[in-house]
């Protein structure tokens, strides 16, 4: 399907690629569908497109590609969201990352609220990290 | 806003299928126990808020900000 983006324009997805989020994101709980969408001049961040609003595009990234111990409870995530032991596996983590008012070295990203997303049944969760163990606001650049 | 007097170990139910438990009692705080369906979400509110924020804030990023992002990301691996 053509999707149409404000920030991207309008590009060609494969429908299976969209996902959905049942409980919705803090903030936006009316945006209940989402894709993952690569661009090369921007790798390895990647974007969050909201299939529902044109103009909401979140900036993500692996968090494992700037913080090498990250952990995430994958096994709370799937009981929380209904989810099968079979698919923990084959979860995607992404860390969103807020650039907004800030200049490219200061970025940062949300270690506290990771998002899931589950291919299999393509369905995506932002879960929260309550132990206290990682800052929503985590610069992705180390101060040199 | 509704306020209602439990004791331990009662509980309060929301709709059909939200049951909150006060499981303890202590100093000044209390310990509270919920039972929810998976679509709904419960959190500390502090915690929540802070997440919603930063998504809002989050989600006025452009992408030339994260290209520029991706320029100092390669080069600092080029320099590794």
């Amino acid at each position: 399907m053509e999707l149409k983006t404000v920030q991207f324009g309008t590009i060609d997805v494969t429908d299976d690629r969209i996902v959905t989020m049942p409980a919705g994101m803090p903030g936006f709980p009316d945006q209940k569908h989402f894709i993952v969408l690569e661009l090369p001049r921007t790798r390895p961040f990647l974007w969050y497109q909201s299939v529902d609003d044109p103009g909401l595009a979140f900036s993500i990234i692996r968090p494992w590609l700037f913080v090498q111990d990250y952990s995430v409870d994958t096994s709370a995530v799937i009981n929380e969201m209904g989810w099968d032991k079979s698919e923990e596996s084959s979860l995607e983590v992404y860390v969103i990352v807020n650039a907004a008012g800030k200049s490219a070295e200061e970025i940062t990203a949300n270690l506290m609220g990771p998002l899931l997303i589950n291919p299999t049944r393509r369905q995506a969760a932002q879960f929260i990290i309550h132990n206290g163990s990682y800052s929503h606001e985590h610069p992705v650049f180390r101060r040199n | 806003m509704l306020v209602l007097t439990r004791k331990v170990d009662e509980k309060v139910r929301i709709g059909d299928n939200i049951v909150v438990t006060v499981v303890q009692l202590e100093k000044g705080s209390v310990k509270l126990g919920f039972e929810a369906p998976h679509h709904v979400a419960v959190h500390r509110n502090e915690v929540y808020e802070k997440i919603r924020n930063e998504n809002v804030r989050s989600a006025g990023g452009a992408p030339d900000d994260i290209e520029d992002a991706a320029r100092i990301w390669q080069q600092r691996k080029d320099g590794e």
